[in-house]
């Protein structure tokens, strides 16, 4: 019987080496073997998240050391990260899929969670830098909005057979959490891309030409993925709609995330096979295409003197936003206390990155890559404090727990 | 219907995204759009193209021609040379599977009549065409003021380039139409033996012409070192990649597809960094597979039906949007002469190449349709040529350029056709050999999907 808050999407979902080490709470000495006996694409398990090892690999291989990923070599890989940033947006905008009251009332509650930790970090964040008189390229609230929509990802780690209520409802709402970051995100970027002076309503009216743009490919996709006359033709149809998510929106300077999501949100609310057929496709890619993206974006990072003054307050603002957010939506719940939803979302995931990434896309030399830094340093430290914070299985719950929790 | 209906709405998007708003700031912005709408839509019309029992190639490449930037504009200029990025993979995995389709058990009692059909055919065009050229020299728009030697020279220059076949659209169109018998096998034995004899005449000629012009002294043994470096090289290269990938498919397995293309792009990209030629190298290594280390199961079959349908619709839509039709405007008059001369001399050395090997059957005399096709090779060596030799060079990229434009569209039509008439279209699908049985393996094969 298929588990209700089944978690889908986080770097693939469900994957053998997933399920085989996944506690985060192992002694060393017992999680270093287990490790080792795992045979795996990517050698290693979520108990430590994919951007603890592959951004600083990204760093090393960049051209501020090795220089095997150049400047040009990142130029050419520009169109795969489109493509990366659209298949991500696929994954949340397939986490979507609304089966019941409960489901809409998990998203209502994502939806409050990161908006509210949105609107935390960017006033935040916009105080600072007003305070400071940091000088900046972009506009300071543009930056601030930015970074606030960083700071709104967030990812619960691995939903197992064992895992109880309080992580299942976490990780529900971390799925769907990043809804919102992206939709607002799709407007930022447009501001961003824009050369002249941005103005509110054309970022409006980008934001709603990309979701189009996404929604006309999609319909194209699916009158097509059940109709190939083989596997081949299939995976042709299907990379090549991913591809062309990606590519239109990286030809229009728009967000492939949100055209990405418009995409797997149509997929998944059409009739028909498309949604399956998209998942078992791109769960042959995404392991490569996650990994390149951290791996470009850790090569893309450069040490300014913005980026460090950006990332303190970024961890510092994302933590209490995470936790004031997490704290009002849990009222919205009944099975978690309001202590603990904040603290299971305090691990960033990967999305956060992949938005800095597309905003370094569009304005590196004015501001981009400091705010991809910053976020980049913000995710590592994140991905720390959850280590320390986030309750995991072994830990008792608390009285209150025991009381409001109801069963799975 | 849904299908043509997805096409509208793919090539709608596209060209309101291209025609609305201005390129980006730079090439690679535009590369994604290029790659999922040639993705699609040249796949879609591929299929419209099998339906009607044409090559799907010449789908891909039409599309490519119309949407490219002398045509339909959808794919700009800088779009279409981006599409070139997968020519490298492309080939090799072409030629991969042209080797994995060359059973040494099965064509060893027709070898020899092969290898000497082909050279027959080929060392008649040859000479042939340099005859010709060197007859007509004073009317070709090259260097009409050259001296005797000096023309000698050129003509076997320009007859190298002329003879040359394409082993990709070859290969291509076997694999796409799943044909398998005596036609394709001689078609392909012939067009790999002509690759491997023209690298040898091109350096021998270009060497003669930089000598003859007073650009170089005669550097023989520099020649044959080079020559044997990159022939025996790429073949040594090869044989050690693919035995590589018959370990790794035997003792691990997994992820074929992407270890597939992977070993393309290897023997690709080393290989050319090492001045070897990939075709031959990645021939070699579909030999050293198919041959000495047999895949078990259909791992291997599967991979190269995933990962060639994709990387063979990119690489073809980009050919054609490619395909430089202005110089077919500018050059065609002199470009049809020489193609129906050069369509002459394939059809005379077919029929003395059936003699002398003492092949006689139907499909040995449908040789000539097979190859009539030019591509990649001939315009690699056309740039060669322009780049080496400014001026005349030049312009005889520009008379090659016209010949690929006219021999793409219509060489893998006439295959196709040759095929269907000896009637092996489908066949790879109904014959698979049983594994040997050193492989311990007792039943054959599951046939693969069209």
């Amino acid at each position: 019987m298929p588990r209700p808050f089944e978690k889908s999407r986080e770097i693939g979902g469900p994957d053998p080496i997933d399920v085989g080490v996944s506690d985060r709470r192992l002694p060393l000495r017992a999680l270093v073997p287990r490790l080792l006996r795992r045979r795996a694409a990517l050698g290693l398990a979520p108990a430590i998240a994919p951007a603890v090892i592959f951004v600083p690999l990204g760093v090393l291989m960049g051209p501020a050391f090795l220089g095997l990923l150049s400047p040009d070599v990142l130029v050419h890989l520009d169109a795969v990260v489109s493509v990366g940033l659209a298949a991500l947006g696929v994954f949340v905008g397939m986490a979507l899929k609304l089966q019941s009251a409960r489901d809409r009332a998990l998203l209502g509650a994502g939806c409050v969670e990161s908006s509210l930790t949105i609107a935390f970090v960017t006033g935040a964040v916009w105080y600072l830098l007003t305070k400071w008189g940091m000088p900046l390229t972009l506009p300071v609230p543009l930056v601030a909005l930015t970074l606030g929509i960083c700071a709104a990802a967030s990812s619960a780690g691995l939903v197992e057979a064992s895992s109880d209520v309080r992580h299942r409802t976490a990780t529900r709402i971390a799925d769907l959490d990043d809804a919102l970051p992206i939709l607002v995100g799709g407007a930022v970027v447009a501001l961003v891309a824009s050369t002249d002076a941005p103005r509110v309503s054309d970022a409006l009216v980008w934001t709603g030409r990309t979701c189009l743009v996404g929604l006309t490919i999609a319909v194209a996709g699916w009158l097509l993925f059940e109709r190939a006359h083989s596997d081949a033709e299939r995976g042709v149809f299907i990379i090549g709609t991913l591809v062309l998510l990606g590519g239109s929106a990286a030809y229009l300077s728009a967000s492939p995330l949100l055209s990405g999501m418009t995409a797997g949100l149509f997929w998944t609310w059409t009739p028909g096979r498309a949604e399956q057929m998209v998942r078992e496709s791109l769960r042959k890619f995404q392991h490569p295409l996650i990994v390149l993206l951290l791996l470009v974006a850790g090569a893309s990072c450069r040490p300014t003197v913005a980026a460090v003054w950006l990332f303190a307050p970024l961890v510092l603002f994302r933590l209490a936003g995470k936790l004031a957010g997490g704290w009002v939506a849990a009222r919205l719940l009944e099975e978690v206390t309001p202590g603990d939803l904040g603290t299971y979302l305090v691990a960033p995931g990967l999305l956060g990155i992949a938005f800095a990434l597309n905003v370094d896309q569009w304005a590196g030399a004015r501001g981009g890559t400091d705010i991809l830094t910053a976020t980049v340093a913000a995710t590592l430290a994140g991905e720390a404090l959850a280590m320390l914070l986030v309750p995991t299985k072994g830990d008792a719950p608390t009285e209150a727990t025991r009381t409001e929790a109801t069963p799975a | 219907m849904n299908r043509l209906l997805a096409l509208l709405l793919v090539v709608g998007v596209t060209y309101l995204i291209t025609s609305r708003v201005p390129p980006p700031g730079f090439a690679a912005r535009g590369t994604g759009l290029a790659l999922g709408f040639t993705l699609i839509a040249a796949a879609l019309a591929g299929e419209i193209f099998g339906r009607l029992r044409l090559p799907r190639i010449t789908g891909y490449l039409l599309f490519g021609m119309l949407c490219g930037p002398y045509l339909g504009e959808i794919i700009n200029s800088a779009m279409a040379r981006e599409l070139q990025f997968v020519n490298g993979v492309a080939i090799a995995l072409i030629a991969f599977v042209a080797g994995t389709e060359f059973n040494l058990q099965r064509l060893r009692p027709r070898l020899r009549a092969m290898l000497e059909m082909g050279a027959v055919i080929i060392l008649l065009m040859w000479i042939g065409l340099w005859a010709v050229y060197w007859a007509a020299w004073p009317w070709l728009p090259l260097v009409p003021e050259a001296d005797a030697l000096q023309r000698l020279a050129l003509s076997a220059l320009l007859s190298t380039v002329t003879v040359t076949f394409s082993p990709t659209v070859t290969i291509a169109v076997i694999a796409e139409s799943r044909a398998r018998g005596p036609l394709a096998e001689l078609v392909l034995a012939v067009v790999i033996l002509g690759d491997l004899m023209l690298i040898v005449l091109f350096t021998l000629s270009s060497e003669a012409v930089r000598w003859s012009l007073g650009e170089a002294p005669l550097a023989g043994a520099g020649i044959v070192s080079g020559l044997a470096w990159e022939i025996f090289g790429s073949l040594a290269f090869g044989a050690l990649v693919g035995s590589i990938f018959a370990l790794y498919l035997r003792g691990v397995g997994r992820e074929v597809t992407v270890v597939l293309l992977g070993v393309c792009a290897l023997l690709s990209q080393l290989g050319s960094a090492l001045h070897f030629e990939p075709l031959l190298a990645a021939l070699a290594a579909g030999l050293v597979v198919e041959n000495i280390a047999p895949p078990q199961g259909d791992a291997l079959r599967d991979a190269v039906e995933r990962g060639a349908l994709p990387v063979l619709v990119i690489f073809f839509a980009a050919a054609g949007a490619n395909l430089h039709l202005a110089a077919l405007a500018e050059i065609g008059l002199l470009a049809i002469g020489v193609s129906a001369l050069r369509l002459a001399f394939i059809r005379l050395g077919t029929h003395l190449g059936c003699r002398a090997a003492g092949l006689d059957s139907p499909q040995a005399r449908m040789v000539w349709m097979g190859l009539v096709s030019q591509a990649g090779v001939t315009l690699g060596l056309a740039i060669l040529v322009a780049s080496e030799f400014p001026g005349w060079g030049e312009q005889l990229a520009t008379l090659t350029v016209a010949l690929i434009a006219l021999h793409e569209m219509v060489g893998p039509i006439l295959f196709r056709s040759a095929l269907a008439r000896a009637g092996e279209i489908g066949k790879m699908d109904e014959h698979v050999p049983a594994p040997r049985a050193r492989d311990g393996a007792g039943e054959a094969e599951a046939p693969a999907q069209a």
